[in-house]
């Protein structure tokens, strides 16, 4: 693509705003020829001969090796922010995963931990289901969410429960993450690079939230039950029938682990099915 | 010097003179051994704030926290060592969207833990995405030498001058870009830096590694550069070790300090009237692939040319 070819106007000098739009662009871009990423772009303010001289600069050995490097730090950081999980596949495949998030834009935040999550939920993607891998991605994906909200975490007032209109949903810093072996026996066999248990058809739950002091820890049968139906916001005298589920409803809210929806995520449903519809 | 009018400036050097002179310093590095942050070997640290931080998106704001642990961290291994921040992610020369929320962040960590001046890079690592939020570039860019960049970077140093009561300096970053353009009267990065410093009444973080770096990656005589910037400015200098890659030489801070560099020092320090520290700059990455004996080494190394030149600690003053 020539330099003329993007659209340019002659009655403005070069702008700062300019010259960074199209040098992040190409920066950024996962073409050969990353000029090939200005296509299309409106209203850029160069004429010719700044457009020439911003060609050249991109053509240029240094860009050429500027963007190697941009890669090659894209990268790092994006293995750094899903180290366990990613040590728990192969080689090719952390490869491919990394690859495929720095081509889509991934890695380039200077704190590794502003885009763990979402490079966790995109490794999460492409993992199966029930396996070891998709367990330890969930649970770094939790570690992550839990202490970013334990930051700011002040225990709930329990009374709140009391109002009878009250909704709870999943507190936004806490999971349930589901292990298909005994933790401590997955996390040896990390640690000693063994052979990993095999995939057990019981259920180890462990609980993730802003107020336990560790952040986590394993969970009670009746917490799982009770974390299933904070799935989609619901009402609470539908959760908490019986004064053992009362207890873990307290229990999860005063954690973290349950909130209360957010009074403007209420919208009224017109089904005469259901008095109300709550986004979540 | 480009034709930019400039507002009254101080005396010569007057913020730089107030400076307290430290000494020499090293980076705050989490996976280093805490007695290695000890008075002796160190005259103080040098801290990046954003380690000490976890990003945090509001919506469409984006915040960062101060993680109290590793805040609590630092200052137990620091102890009562000075400290000066060096910040990464300031953004100061985008032409939008310079990054805000860490001059909030850096608010509250001055409240908590003061320092005696603060730095950044003269560069900028955000554009405007498809939707106006800022985008990271992934890397840090270069600005090019215009008016408009002096204008811009020299308004917000004042700003942030003003903001934080004590000095505030832009350091020379190392690049890539031979290309790079620069306005006549700006002429190179030695004139676009003694022009932002001149609008924004800034000191300067001389990185003699940096600007080793550009000397033999563009091809020009790094003493001879230094003969041109602006020494009375100079309040702090930093040192740091590189590599070769692809023909290049690279600002990687990852290792010992290469003899070029210690040599750029010596001939640089004498020139520094108002200088306040050196610091020996590694990445935390980098960290562990030194020995302490080989960190320790460097300092004083620093030391020895530091005190050779007359300079006194900021102990030893007091």
């Amino acid at each position: 693509m020539a330099a003329g070819a993007l659209q340019c106007r002659n009655e403005r000098a070069m702008s700062l705003l300019d010259h960074q739009i199209v040098l992040g662009r190409c920066l950024r871009a996962v073409d050969a020829d990353p000029w090939v990423s200005l296509a299309g772009l409106q209203g850029i303010g160069l004429d010719r001969a700044e457009l020439a001289e911003l060609h050249d600069l991109v053509h240029s050995p240094g860009f050429r090796f500027t963007r190697r490097g941009q890669r090659s730090w894209c990268e790092g950081r994006s293995a750094e922010a899903a180290q366990l999980t990613l040590s728990m596949l192969s080689t090719e495949q952390r490869r491919q995963l990394v690859n495929d998030w720095v081509d889509a834009g991934g890695g380039a935040a200077f704190d590794p931990t502003s885009e763990a999550d979402a490079f966790l939920e995109f490794v999460a993607c492409r993992l199966s289901e029930a396996s070891h891998a998709m367990t330890i991605c969930r649970m770094e994906q939790a570690i992550y969410r839990a202490s970013q909200a334990a930051l700011r975490f002040k225990p709930p007032d329990l009374s709140l429960l009391d109002n009878p209109n009250t909704m709870l949903c999943a507190g936004t810093g806490a999971a349930m993450v589901r292990f298909f072996a005994e933790p401590q026996w997955l996390f040896a066999a990390i640690g000693a690079k063994a052979p990993l248990p095999p995939l057990s058809d019981r259920c180890f739950f462990v609980l993730f939230a802003p107020g336990l002091p560790a952040l986590f820890r394993a969970a009670t049968h009746e917490e799982a039950a009770v974390w299933a139906m904070l799935v989609d916001p619901i009402a609470m005298p539908l959760v908490s029938r019986g004064r053992d589920k009362r207890r873990t409803i307290e229990e999860l809210f005063t954690i973290g682990a349950a909130d209360l929806v957010p009074e403007g995520n209420v919208v009224s449903d017109p089904s005469p099915s259901s008095t109300h519809h709550y986004s979540a | 010097m480009p034709s930019v009018p400039a507002a009254p400036r101080p005396a010569a050097s007057e913020h730089a003179a107030s400076a307290k002179v430290l000494g020499v310093g090293f980076s705050y590095i989490t996976t280093l051994p805490a007695d290695l942050y000890r008075p002796g070997l160190l005259d103080f640290v040098e801290i990046t704030p954003e380690m000490l931080c976890r990003a945090r998106r509001d919506g469409e704001a984006l915040s960062m926290d101060l993680v109290p642990d590793k805040l609590k961290r630092a200052r137990a291994i620091c102890g009562e060592l000075p400290i000066v921040v060096h910040g990464v992610e300031l953004s100061i020369g985008s032409a939008v969207h310079w990054n805000t929320s860490y001059l909030d962040m850096l608010d509250r960590f001055q409240a908590i833990w003061p320092f005696h001046w603060h730095s950044e890079h003269l560069t900028y690592q955000t554009i405007p995405g498809d939707d106006q939020r800022p985008l990271s570039i992934g890397v840090p860019l270069p600005l090019p030498g215009t008016a408009e960049v002096v204008h811009l970077v020299g308004a917000r140093a004042a700003a942030i001058r003003r903001r934080y009561r004590v000095p505030f300096l832009l350091e020379n970053p190392a690049h890539f870009l031979t290309r790079l353009a620069y306005e006549p009267g700006i002429d190179d990065e030695v004139g676009l830096m003694a022009a932002i410093i001149e609008q924004g009444h800034c000191g300067q973080l001389l990185d003699l590694h940096n600007l080793y770096c550009n000397a033999v990656n563009h091809g020009f005589d790094a003493f001879a550069a230094v003969d041109r910037i602006r020494l009375d400015e100079v309040m702090e200098i930093h040192v740091a070790g590189g590599r070769w890659e692809d023909g290049y030489w690279m600002d990687t801070h990852d290792g010992r300090v290469p003899a070029p560099v210690w040599e750029l020092l010596e001939y640089t320090l004498p020139r520094c009237p108002n200088i306040g520290g050196i610091v020996f700059e590694l990445l935390n990455y980098y960290a562990t692939k030194m020995t302490v004996d080989a960190i320790a080494g460097e300092l004083m190394r620093a030391g020895e040319i530091w005190r050779r030149n007359g300079r006194r600690s900021a102990a030893m003053q007091e």
